[in-house]
């Protein structure tokens, strides 16, 4: 699935998505910070389908994902 | 999603600034709506704070802008739903407009508006206060404060 990212976690990858296959949020944590250097040490939330999330859950594959750093509106 | 005519869904993100005639046509497109007794407007403007970037207390820059970026789609779904709850709590609010910059927005500039108006003052003062409170928490929008010596740190909202 296409991870959507934004914000300093787009700049740690140095990317605005990244590719990865997860049957969960766990699961989707675990590699994204394997696959973003230093992103383990930043504070994020991921959103499903334009809403955080923060507990784990499922996913199958179809849903619009998202990390988040820090919101800096206004 | 609600598709009256006070919550019709709309993009809140401008490129660039907000120039300060915008803010003024916007009022005037009110004269018409003779209901309205209150206006009430908070507008965000870029702060050139002193930063000190190394964390050393060595070297301080100033912000001389702020680059803007969101997850738009998730901004405008989050900004329905506080509208919603704004007209829910002030249900004689007349309008509620609200406007962000994307982009660079240099230190003096204007970068967010929040506009309500209402027969009386009170439900226009109470709204924008709530609404400008939670557009900031709860908008997935992403500040990269550019500094004088043109390295960035990243804004957050506490």
């Amino acid at each position: 699935m296409d991870v959507l990212l934004f914000g300093m976690v787009a700049e740690k990858a140095g990317a605005i998505s990244i590719d990865l296959e997860a049957g969960s949020l766990v699961e989707l944590r675990r590699k994204l910070e394997l696959s973003i250097p230093g992103l383990e040490r930043l504070s994020y939330v991921i959103a499903v389908d334009r809403k955080v999330v923060l507990n784990d859950r499922a996913l199958t594959g179809s849903e619009e994902i998202a990390v988040l750093p820090p919101f800096a509106g206004g | 999603m609600s598709t009256g005519t006070q919550h019709r869904k709309r993009d809140i993100f401008v490129e660039g600034a907000i120039p300060s005639s915008f803010i003024a046509e916007s009022i005037a497109k009110h004269a018409t709506r003779t209901d309205i007794g209150a206006h009430e407007i908070f507008l965000g403007q870029v702060r050139a704070d002193a930063m000190d970037a190394t964390g050393e207390g060595t070297t301080v820059q100033t912000v001389s802008a702020i680059e803007y970026t969101a997850y738009r789609d998730m901004a405008n779904e989050q900004m329905i739903t506080i509208r919603e709850e704004a007209f829910t709590r002030w249900p004689e609010m007349t309008c509620l407009h609200v406007h962000h910059s994307q982009g660079v927005i240099k230190a003096g500039e204007l970068c967010f508006m929040v506009f309500a108006s209402a027969p009386h003052r009170r439900q226009a003062r109470e709204a924008v206060a709530y609404v400008t409170d939670e557009v900031k928490k709860r908008l997935p929008i992403f500040g990269r404060e550019i500094l004088s010596d043109t390295t960035h740190i990243w804004k957050r909202n506490t």
